[in-house]
């Protein structure tokens, strides 16, 4: 029975996928209805999935090596989060789709990548992780480019060479990691990585480098976050939510299979995943509170996030016996973030289908006192995300900073230098601050701000029921998860933390205790220092009329793509070009060259101009008498018996 | 008997065909030779294998034919693609002209395929590689303007060169051989090797470069880029799919059946030639990735994924020839698909450079679908058949070549970004030109669909389930090594 499930989460929507298409050429109702109704039994499915923890699955010589599922705790959990994430979107995407061209393809692609993404999630070794890895970029590269504008086709072509160039380094890891280990399988890596001879570790961190690259891509890890601004914003919203909320967790999925699988208590490697993880975290908190575009702040957003989780991820590693802090709050920020991302992406779709736009001049005041419900659904979602006490967001962000916090400790108590430590806290916090600010600046703008005049009106109602469901359900997730963490979330940390290999933890966490909410005040109170100083004062102004306008100051040449990697990749290609033709005009050149040296172009001869029945002397009749035709091949030929002569007299 | 059939089926066919002066019957007849040869190389695979001797020139050589697990796997490829490409062919060379001729030449040179699949001693081998450079020179020149007759000299020029080194070699190795025919694991006295060990080996670089020339191994690579853009295109499909995979069939006759891989492992010569054929994987992707004649791009594809065989072939350890034997298949399977479409594309659109391919997606849905399959399949996206082949080849690379192998899965690895960078453009521009774009519908007709269809769904069927293809060249790896 466990077997045959896992093959139908996986399988499933794949096939689903495909039958949609044709049934969307039929009816369009229906098919609406039907994506609705796959993405309900897939969460159902999943659900049940919890009654077969640690089945298995096989696919004996499917794709050369066999395709390999479980159902692990962790890998249980996302299972459910992706597919709970793919019916709420399910829901509002008629509403949103209903003026849209190719909605056909959009579908086929959606519930393909779903199929994907669980298997991603339910693989037991790595090969198949890469396989529905891979399969899902292409599937979800449709999402990104399905608008057709030329920023969608932009955008996409970014996604897509970050997607095939991720890839291809993560294969080049599994390469090396097959070499090595001789196993891919999960739960046999952690014991063969750790019985490896010491000379051959530095292979291992090859292999590990690669897949952090291959999966970093995937996740938003910084430098290789450029995409994320740019996809999300592009795609449809509920494309998007599931982008920003779901697809980056595969990332982070591997990261923590190969952090916790290959490097479980390596210092070096967990140093390296905090430092990029910090960089992530601060770098998406900075561009979010920059940017005017509700999408773009929120894909920012996401990208900060993954910091967040990233730093969970090297805690863990840090802490070794003891990261259960660490392994909780890592689970929870990925569910919660997972959650907030689903309601304001899917808020943000609604606030597009009503303004046509994402830009803050535009949909200023839009969910104001005439749409209450969109307000609160959005104003919850920021107010986790933001970690203010009583939301989900605050849980996990305080079993983080937790983890931290024991590090420190930890640190000092064996004497040794803790001060980087101290200022990853900071940051921490800061970073925490300035998802305080962007999160502000969202809700004053769309709810508080006055509506820009001769402002686009909405159609009555704004949002449909469904829609409607969807935001409500997953706000009240929201709030209930962060009012009683410890009968919802506490659980399914201990439940999931498991797989990551978690230590025990003695003793009640009081989440509102004062210790606790120190770290959020202090990171609110930055929150409120940067949104009224640096957001009000040098990132708004006030028009004629004194209406507010956001200013867009991130100057324009400070991105990344446009500025490194398109500029060395192209001077690769044209060296790499100049060399590849160099060796390839090699038989040529030779060729020419032994027609040069020996074939008669002798002058004073006929020698043929275009045409072989007419001719005219040549140029230079003084130049090579020698070479004169029948004398030439003469010569020639005497020394050809010469040299015979030679060969056999010597 | 049965084995000498294959080879005389498609002669005659081709002959009576070429006098065939009505279409209908011209093309039934095609038809019918291309199914027959088929039927008698599925019964050859079917049956035990049995040998043939066709005529002995002098003592030592003997012109023979033997159905071994190399000659089955060839046999069959080539009679599969045949298939496809000559239903392919009947609508495309109504718009190209010649067809008489066309068809004639081409059935001819399945006959001599069959005959090179066959071959059971190096004689023989030769023999049937001189006359396939031969007789493809017509389908090259097809055309007749003064560009493909050019590339059409050139083509002959380099290919007859190469066999003539390859000559050479055998002429070196002649007096050490203890069997004329081919024999699984080498052909050498086991005298002789230890006398001439030096002498073998410039006799197997040789007989290497000089094959490798037919499969578009630097430096003789240029007449393959020449001579396939120019050639209709389902003559280029099976020039580029099946032809160089000629070159690679005798190299691997070379290697495992007349050297022997012993001969070579682990000396500096293999490491030359691993080298060669690494650059060669890079200059191909490489100046693909720059071209912008489609059909020349595909070409310069080719001489990339063919010598992804050759260095799965040198590689000579068990996964290294599993790799190089499933990409044999896979490629052929691939290209060909992608230059059927490509010639679907050019008699429906007259477009022939890529950057007139935008909107093709909405133009002909159909064929864009099967370039994109089969470009993610020459990617090496799973589960598409080109992963599993690259995968056996990297992990033949790693197995025991230390850095050489790392750098070799890495230059597998860069090729294939490459590869996504050539191919995958095509699709997603022609899939998605942007919002505005407003195209007339406009597909081939069912018996050019139909044969890209099937090449395309086995790139997808193959990589779903490659598991029988890997049984059979897991059969032939004990013997080899």
């Amino acid at each position: 029975m466990g077997v045959a499930l896992l093959i139908f989460l996986v399988f499933f929507p794949i096939a689903m996928g495909v039958a949609a298409f044709p049934l969307g050429r039929r009816d369009k109702d229906l098919r609406d209805w039907f994506v609705i109704a796959v993405t309900g039994v897939e969460l159902a499915a999943a659900g049940a999935l919890l009654l077969f923890q640690g089945a298995e699955a096989a696919l004996a010589e499917v794709c050369g090596f066999g395709l390999h599922f479980q159902a692990s705790a962790f890998g249980t959990l996302l299972a459910i989060i992706a597919a709970f994430l793919w019916l709420m979107t399910a829901l509002p995407s008629r509403e949103y789709f209903l003026h849209a061209e190719s909605r056909n393809r959009y579908y086929m692609f959606y519930l393909m990548t779903l199929g994907a993404l669980m298997g991603v999630f339910l693989s037991a070794d790595l090969y198949t992780t890469f396989v529905f890895f891979e399969m899902m970029s292409f599937t979800s590269y449709v999402w990104v480019v399905q608008n057709e504008t030329p920023q969608a086709i932009r955008a996409a072509e970014t996604y897509l060479a970050v997607a095939v160039i991720g890839g291809l380094t993560l294969l080049m890891g599994l390469f090396l990691l097959w070499s090595l280990l001789g196993t891919l399988r999960l739960d046999a890596l952690y014991a063969a990585a750790a019985a490896l001879p010491e000379e051959k570790r530095g292979l291992l961190w090859a292999a590990g480098l690669c897949c952090l690259v291959g999966f970093g891509a995937k996740a938003g890890m910084f430098p290789l976050h450029i995409w994320l601004p740019k996809a999300h914003p592009v795609a449809p919203a509920p494309a998007s939510a599931l982008l920003s909320g779901i697809l980056t967790k595969s990332g982070v999925f591997g990261i923590l299979a190969v952090s916790r699988l290959l490097f479980p208590v390596n210092v070096e490697w967990s140093r390296l995943v905090l430092v990029l993880g910090v960089v992530t975290m601060l770098g998406g908190a900075i561009l979010a509170v920059f940017s005017i575009d509700l999408k773009r702040t929120l894909a920012c957003s996401s990208m900060s996030q993954i910091g967040f989780i990233l730093v969970g991820v090297a805690m863990q590693g840090l802490l070794g016996e003891e990261n259960a802090l660490a392994a909780w709050g890592t689970v929870l920020h990925m569910m919660n973030h997972s959650l907030i991302k689903l309601v304001l992406f899917v808020a943000a779709g609604v606030v597009y289908l009503g303004c046509h736009s994402l830009d803050l001049n535009e949909v200023r005041g839009f969910a104001g006192s005439d749409k209450p419900w969109l307000g609160t659904v959005f104003v919850v979602g920021a107010a986790s995300i933001a970690g203010v006490p009583g939301f989900s967001g605050y849980v996990s962000k305080t079993l983080l900073h937790e983890s931290i916090v024991e590090y420190i400790h930890h640190l000092e108590a064996i004497g040794a230098e803790a001060t980087y430590y101290r200022l990853v806290e900071v940051l921490f916090l800061f970073a925490g601050g300035l998802t305080a600010a962007y999160m502000t600046k969202l809700c004053v703008c769309l709810c508080l701000d006055p509506k820009k005049p001769g402002h686009h009106v909405p159609p009555d109602p704004y949002m449909n029921r469904k829609t409607m469901t969807s935001l409500t359900i997953g706000a009240a997730a929201l709030l209930i998860f962060g009012l009683r963490p410890e009968g919802t979330m506490e659980p399914i940390a201990h439940f999931a933390a498991e797989t990551l290999g978690a230590g025990t933890h003695e003793g009640v966490i009081h989440y509102f205790a004062w210790t606790n909410l120190k770290g959020a005040l202090i990171s609110l109170a930055i929150g409120a220092v940067v949104y009224l100083l640096l957001i009000r004062r040098f990132l708004m102004s006030k028009d004629y009329s004194g209406q507010p306008v956001y200013l867009n100051r991130w100057p324009d040449w400070a991105d990344l793509e446009d500025r490194i990697y398109r500029p060395v990749l192209s001077a690769l290609a044209f060296w790499g070009a100049a060399f590849a033709r160099t060796l390839a005009s090699v038989g040529d050149a030779v060729i020419r060259v032994f027609r040069d040296a020996l074939h008669f172009r002798a002058p004073g001869v006929i020698r043929p101009k275009g045409d072989d029945a007419f001719g005219v002397y040549g140029n230079d009749p003084e130049r090579n008498v020698v070479t004169e035709t029948f004398a030439f091949d003469l010569l020639m030929a005497g020394i050809g018996i010469l040299a015979v002569m030679g060969y056999l007299l010597l | 008997m049965l084995l000498a059939l294959p080879v005389l089926l498609p002669l005659l066919g081709g002959v009576a065909v070429f006098f065939q002066k009505e279409e209908k019957r011209r093309n039934h007849l095609a038809v019918a030779t291309v199914l027959a040869t088929a039927l008698c190389a599925v019964l050859v695979c079917l049956l035990p294998e049995r040998s043939l001797e066709v005529l002995t020139i002098d003592q030592g050589l003997t012109v023979a034919f033997r159905s071994d697990t190399v000659s089955r796997l060839f046999l069959l490829l080539d009679c599969g693609i045949w298939t496809a490409a000559v239903f392919f062919a009947f609508p495309y060379l109504r718009h190209a002209g010649k067809q008489s001729q066309f068809l004639g030449f081409f059935l001819v040179t399945l006959g001599i395929l069959a005959g090179l699949a066959l071959a059971d001693s190096f004689i023989t081998l030769y023999l049937f590689f001189e006359l396939m450079t031969l007789l493809t020179v017509p389908l090259v020149i097809h055309d007749g303007t003064e560009g493909s007759r050019r590339a059409g000299v050139k083509y002959m020029g380099y290919s007859v060169f190469g066999a003539g080194l390859a000559l050479a070699g055998f002429f070196l190795v002649f007096p050490c051989l203890a069997s004329t025919s081919f024999t699984a694991g080498g052909a050498l006295d086991p005298g002789a090797v230890e006398e001439h060990r030096t002498l073998l080996l410039t006799a197997y670089g040789l007989m290497f470069v000089g094959f490798g020339c037919k499969a578009g191994l630097l430096p003789m690579q240029s007449w393959l880029t020449a001579a396939h853009p120019v050639a209709p295109a389902p003559a280029s499909a099976v020039l580029s799919g099946i032809i160089t995979k000629g070159g690679v069939l005798a190299i691997l006759r070379a290697t495992y059946y007349l050297f022997g891989p012993e001969l070579i492992q682990g000396t500096e010569l293999q490491l030359v030639l691993l080298v060669l054929t690494l650059l060669t994987i890079f200059v191909g992707s490489m100046l693909a990735f720059k071209e912008q004649l489609l059909k020349k791009r595909l070409a310069y594809s080719t001489v990339s994924q063919v010598s992804y065989v050759l260095f799965g072939i040198l590689l000579l350890s068990d996964d290294g020839l599993r790799g190089a034997l499933l990409q044999v298949v896979f490629h052929a399977v691939a290209k060909d698909a992608l230059f059927l479409a490509a010639g679907a594309i050019i008699v429906a659109t007259s477009c022939t450079r890529v950057e007139q391919l935008v909107g093709i997606g909405k133009r002909m849905p159909v064929t864009t679908w099967c370039f994109a399959l089969a470009s993610l399949s020459l990617v090496g996206i799973p589960p598409l058949c080109g992963f599993v082949s690259k995968w056996y080849l990297a992990v033949g690379a790693l197995e025991d070549y230390g850095a050489l192998g790392i750098w070799g899965a890495a230059i597998l690895l860069l090729s294939a970004l490459l590869t996504a960078g050539y191919l995958l453009p095509i699709v997603t521009r022609g899939f998605f030109p942007g919002q505005d774009y407003i195209a007339e519908r406009r597909e081939v007709g069912r018996s050019m669909l139909v044969p890209m269809l099937v090449l395309a769904a086995l790139t997808l069927v193959l990589g779903l389930f490659p598991g029988g293809v890997l049984r059979w060249v897991d059969g032939l790896l004990p013997a080899l090594l």
